[in-house]
Parts: C-alpha cells; structure tokens; sequence
C-alpha cells in the first residue's frame, strides 16, 4: 500500500492496530491460533511451505507426478539427500508424512515447476 | 583455564576417542552405539531415556539409530563422526523442559537444546562433543502474542518464520518478519539465540529481541528485563529490566533453554525499493565498503547489505561444472563470462529503501550518486525486471521467504558439504581486500572454492564463506576440515575471529578469544551448570 504523503507511516499504523484488534478478536479459521500450538497439516500444505520452496524450483529434483513410491519419500524426507537437510518427527509428524508420502505418490506434475 | 576446567575437558576427550574407536558411519547402530559423555554408564543412558519418556510419552524420544537418523545429518565436515547425537526428546511444555533438566542432573546426561534446529552449516541438531540427547524444542510452536501497536511477538522456540508469516498475513497485521536466507525451516528464536542476521532494518536480530524466559539448569524458570515483574506490560517493549543485562547471557551459550522469547516485528513501511549495485572487478573490493560505510553508519542505508561475489551468487543456482570443467580451478575468466551472461558483477550488492515516497525519494540521489563515484551500476527492478538472483534478495530484504540458497548444496559433486566461515572485521575497504586475498589463497590451497559474500553491517563488516565441499567424498571431507581450521587459525592470528561457527569447531574458534574470557564463560558455566548438562563444548564452553 504505497503512500504519497508523510503522514501516510502513521496512518498506516494505526489502521493496522484497529486491524490487529478485530483479528485478536476473532482469529482466522484455517490458520494457527494464538497461543495454540500448529496443528496437523494437509499434504498440499506440507508441500507448498516446505518441499516446494526447493523442488520445482531450481534447487532440488522434480518429485511431483513421478510416482516415487511413499517409501522412498518417507525414508529420503527423515534422512535427507546430499543437500536436503533431514526432517525430523517434529517438523512433519508421523502421521503427516504418511499422509504426505502417498499423495507424492500418487501427485501429479505441475504445470510451471522446473528442476535439474 | 582453571583445574575444574581442565578435568572437564579431559572427561570429553575421553569422548572423542571413543567415537573414534567406535569406528562410527553417519551414525551408530546397535552393534557399534554412539559413545556415550564419558562419565556415563548404560545403566545411566537407560535410567534417564527411561525417565524421560515418563515426562514425555514413548512416542517423543528417541534412541535407536534409525530414529536419531534425522537429528544426525549435519552438512559440516566431520571426519572423526564426533558431532553424532546418542538421542532425542521432545518436550511440548515448559513444565516438561524442566523435569527433563532434572532428569538430566540425576543421571548427569548432557542434553542439547534446539528451537528449530536448522542450524544449517553450523551443524544442524547435532552437538559440540559426544553422548549428548538433543532436547528438540520444535513441538513448542504457540505465537503467544502479538502486539499490532507496539510491534512485539512472543514466542515459543518452535515457532519458525514460515508460522509467524503465516499468522501476521492471516490475520492482516502489517507487520514485517526479518528472515535469515533459509526462513522457511528455521525460528526466530534458534536463529536470534546464535546471534544470527537477517536483511531488512531489524536484521541484527538479538538487537532486536526483548525479554526472555529461561528453564535454569537446575529446573527453576527465569524470566529476563520486565518479565519478572508481576503485572508488567513492557516485557516486550524495555530490553534492559534492573541490574545485568543477561539476555545476552542465553545466547550463543549453554547456561540456560529459552522456552519463549520476544521480539519487535518492523512495520510494513509504505514504500520499499530495493538495489542492487553491479561492480565488474573482484579488485573493487575496497572502493565498494568505503563507499557503502558513510551510508550505513548515518542509516540512510538501515539494512544489512549483502555484498555478493559472483561465484557465491552462480554457486545458488547453478553447478560447478557449467562454469569450468570438472577438476579445473574457477578462473577469473570463466567466472566473469558466467557472470555477465546472468546479469551479475563480480561484486553484486544488495540493499533497500523503506519509507515513503518523500523520504526515499530524497535520499536515492545522495546514495546514487556515491555509488555510481564508486564505479558501480545502480539498479532497481526496473533494469533487473525478473533476474533470479535479484529476485531473490528483493524478497529477502523485505523479509519474504525461499530456500533458494539451498542450491549451494549442489556446487560440487554429490554436494551436501557446506561449513560457513564468518570472520568479522570493522567496515573498512582495506581490512575486507586484506581478508579476501587471505581467503582466496587458503581455500584455494584446499581444492576448494572463495564462494564467499560480505555483510556489511552498521560499522562492522561479516565476512561469509561458505566452504563448499562433497560430503560424499570422504577424502574431500578430510580437506574440508582442514582447509576450516587453517581459516580459523589465521584469520585469527592476523585479528579476525569469527562471529559464530558450527559445532566442529566452537573449541578452536574459542581459542581465539584468549584465556581469560575462556575462563571467565567457564566459571559462569560451573556456578549455574555443576553437572555440566546443557550442551557442554557449546560456544567452546565446558
Ligand atoms: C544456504 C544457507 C543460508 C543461510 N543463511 C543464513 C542467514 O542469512 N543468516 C543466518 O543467521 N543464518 C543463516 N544460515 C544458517 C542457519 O541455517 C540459520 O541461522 C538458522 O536460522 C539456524 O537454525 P534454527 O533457526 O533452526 O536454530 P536452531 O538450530 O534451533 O538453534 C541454533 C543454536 O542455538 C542454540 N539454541 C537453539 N535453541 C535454543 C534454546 N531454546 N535454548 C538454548 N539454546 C538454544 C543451540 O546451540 C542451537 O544449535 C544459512 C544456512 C544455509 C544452509
């Protein structure tokens, strides 16, 4: 929100605490809330906030629509490969790799991704 | 170095060679377990795992090698397999934190606490010396309060950048976030408590922190500055409380484990430009920091700027081998013609505006004009349109999130072997052209590469190289680790010492600090750590 006049920061301010107030009030639904811890998140969730940030995107292989068994993402994602750092059953629990593994699996490609 | 210091010392020796008799891989397995703190015995180990799955539930420790598998990778040379962890737990409150710690003092098991722990060419999760459990604080991830007026956060350790993001742009709070390269994976609270940096005007990140809470290693839980105060509401707006400053006690340490920590979040500015200044000659060196210096230290120019080499910057997104054959060293030549075909210099710096349409505009022709005197090209978004690597640090500097320098990881090889270097010296163009010739002729001693950047900060400048290695050649790996210490070593004999290093080098980067601080960090350890149970060899501390 680009403003023209030097009045504009402070403005901005404070209609960012009128913003901030209703949100406290009522927190967004599909997110995580204040004072409650992450909760399990979807596949496509997973993907786009963590695996996607390298795959598709330059930095590490293509993994959608190849059909990798959920085994091997399973086993790559808890030890890591070469460059990929590992994720331990903090960062993606149990049941989220599971759920993540067979929809890798079972993905397919995406239009737009590119990876060497 | 005092006797209780020495003996100490000795006990994780005795250590280090049983890791090495051990013979271990990446990691241990049940034949050939990772060795445990040299004072322990097994009965010890399975008292204390035993315990601690009491307070946590079976499900959240972990002690076989299969399990420890993901706290294990590390991208840091580390030839002997010393910095292998012997387990993990995962507390998911402070209570659970502190009968862990008493857990720990009965059974004198070391424990290794981490927020995020994507400490990444720093070591990651794994621990200074051996036999240590990583205390893994990720389930701990509740934004405890966000302030929209004041621009404060509280937070737990396990909160990354990617979830504080999330929140403030769900929840329409103009609020900026300040990310180091990786933000994605890692915390606020991990990357502020190893005094990282980040790159909009609040990346000085432990400047900007304001008041903690500590589990002590006896178990009491401490708050720091207002937050002891029943009824304050400056917890997170007065840094300073009463009497010592001890926030900075916490960091970069092994005294205590922050369990929540809060910060100042920058206000979305109007208006945000960011630059990038092309300079065709690794020799502008100089002319580069004493032309960036005056700006930054008047805070016409508030951000870290990264100052780029070429071969760091082609290193993010490209291989080796695209540039010189295999086995071929990385001439001049090759890299300019590399460089110029992908719209980079051989110096690529990076900074920003922020503010509104007046103050920026008043203050792009000063810094225009002192840039260009230097022989640089002034650029914007407007000449750079959708280049990658301006892409890239526009969105790092208004705290924007990638991973795209993960990359680096792939330069040579197989890749996976990255040990970061970060000497630091005042901002001055002769001490930098002084570094990089001493860098250049190190590394390239090795086989290995000056991929390297310079942060310049508000007067100082930290010097970033990035030692990239394959770390799935054992050979390589051995050099990588030789190649760190001769760094360390002479850097620190011509006055540099680093700001921060990985967990295969914290003693020898210590040393460079003299006796006496030794000492003084040591006798601190000792009066608030008796059993030595938080991450002994941390920062060189035992
Ligand atoms: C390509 C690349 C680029 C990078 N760029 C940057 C950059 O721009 N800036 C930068 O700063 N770093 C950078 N890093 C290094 C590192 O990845 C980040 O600093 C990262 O934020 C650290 O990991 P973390 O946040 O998960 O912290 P953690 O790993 O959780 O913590 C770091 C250390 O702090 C201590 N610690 C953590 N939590 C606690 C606690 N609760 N109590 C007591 N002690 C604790 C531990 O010693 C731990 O090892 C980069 C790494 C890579 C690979």
């Amino acid at each position: 929100m680009p403003e023209t006049d030097s009045t504009g920061l402070l403005r901005g301010l404070l209609a960012s605490g009128a913003v901030a107030a209703m949100a406290l009030a009522a927190p967004a639904i599909a997110g995580q809330k204040l004072g409650e811890p992450q909760s399990i998140r979807a596949p496509e969730v997973i993907y786009a906030k963590t695996c996607g940030y390298c795959h598709g995107r330059n930095v590490g292989p293509i993994i959608l629509g190849r059909g990798l068994p959920a085994e091997s993402v399973k086993y790559i994602v808890r030890h890591g490969q070469n460059g990929m750092p590992a994720f331990r059953p903090t960062e993606v629990k149990p049941e989220e790799l599971e759920a993540l593994a067979a929809w890798v699996e079972k993905s397919d490609a995406r239009k737009g991704e590119h990876g060497q | 170095m005092s006797d209780l210091n020495l003996d100490r010392r000795g006990l994780l020796g005795a250590g280090i060679i049983g890791a090495a008799s051990f013979g271990l891989g990446t990691g241990a397995s049940a034949k050939n377990p990772a060795p445990l703190a040299p004072h322990m015995t097994k009965a010890d180990y399975a008292g204390a795992m035993k315990a601690f799955r009491g307070v946590v539930g079976a499900e959240w420790v972990f002690g076989d090698e299969e399990a420890v598998a993901p706290y294990a990778k590390v991208y840091v040379p580390d030839p002997m397999n010393r910095h292998v962890p012997i387990g993990a737990v995962c507390p998911e409150s402070v209570e659970q934190v502190q009968e862990l710690v008493r857990i720990a003092n009965q059974y004198k098991q070391p424990l290794w606490p981490v927020s995020t722990g994507k400490n990444m060419g720093y070591g990651m999760t794994a621990p200074a010396t051996p036999g240590q459990v990583v205390l893994d604080l990720k389930r701990m991830n509740r934004i405890l309060e966000v302030d929209a007026d004041l621009g404060t956060c509280l937070l737990e350790p396990g909160v990354t950048y990617q979830q504080l993001k999330d929140y403030l742009v769900e929840n329409n709070i103009p609020l900026w976030i300040d990310v180091p390269t990786v933000g994605p994976i890692a915390s606020p609270v991990g990357n502020t408590l190893d005094r990282g940096v980040g790159y909009t005007p609040y990346g000085e990140h432990f400047m900007f922190q304001c008041g903690m809470e500590v589990v002590l290693a006896d178990g009491q839980v401490m708050r720091t500055g207002m937050g002891s105060i029943k009824g304050s509401t400056a917890w997170q707006a007065f840094k300073w409380g009463y009497g010592p400053y001890l926030d900075g006690l916490f960091t970069q340490s092994n005294f205590g484990v922050v369990t929540k920590m809060g910060l100042w979040l920058m206000p979305k500015p109007p208006v945000y430009k960011p630059f990038m200044i092309r300079h065709p000659n690794m020799e502008d060196t100089p002319k580069i920091i004493e032309a960036m210096r005056p700006l930054r230290v008047s805070n016409l120019v508030a951000n870290c700027n990264l100052m780029m080499s070429a071969s760091y910057q082609l290193a993010m997104f490209k291989r080796r081998n695209e540039i010189v054959p295999d086995g071929a060293p990385l001439d001049e030549v090759s890299l300019k013609k590399a460089a110029k075909a992908n719209g980079l210099g051989m110096w690529n710096t990076y900074f920003a505006l922020y503010g509104t349409e007046q103050t920026v505009g008043a203050i792009e022709p000063i810094i225009r004009a002192s840039l260009t005197a230097s022989g640089g090209e002034v650029l914007t978004a407007a000449e750079m349109g959708d280049n990658p690597w301006f892409h890239h640090h526009a969105t790092l500097m208004e705290g924007g999130l990638n991973l795209d320098e993960i990359g680096l990881l792939r330069w040579r090889g197989a890749g996976g072997g990255l040990a970061w270097f970060a000497p630091v010296a005042a901002a001055r163009g002769v001490e930098a052209e002084r570094q990089t010739a001493l860098a250049r002729e190190i590394v390239e001693k090795w086989g290995f590469d000056y991929t390297a950047a310079y942060a310049i900060g508000w007067r100082d400048l930290h010097h970033i190289l990035a030692l990239l290695f394959d770390k799935s050649d054992a050979e390589q790996e051995k050099k990588a680790d030789s190649c760190y210490r001769e760094l360390v070593t002479r850097f620190g004999a011509q006055g540099w010492a680093s700001y921060r290093t990985g967990v295969n080098s914290m003693d020898l980067v210590a040393q460079q600090y003299g006796a006496v601080n030794r000492d003084f960090n040591a006798r601190i350890k000792h009066a608030v750590d008796p059993n030595g149970i938080l991450a002994p060899g941390k920062s060189g501390i035992i």
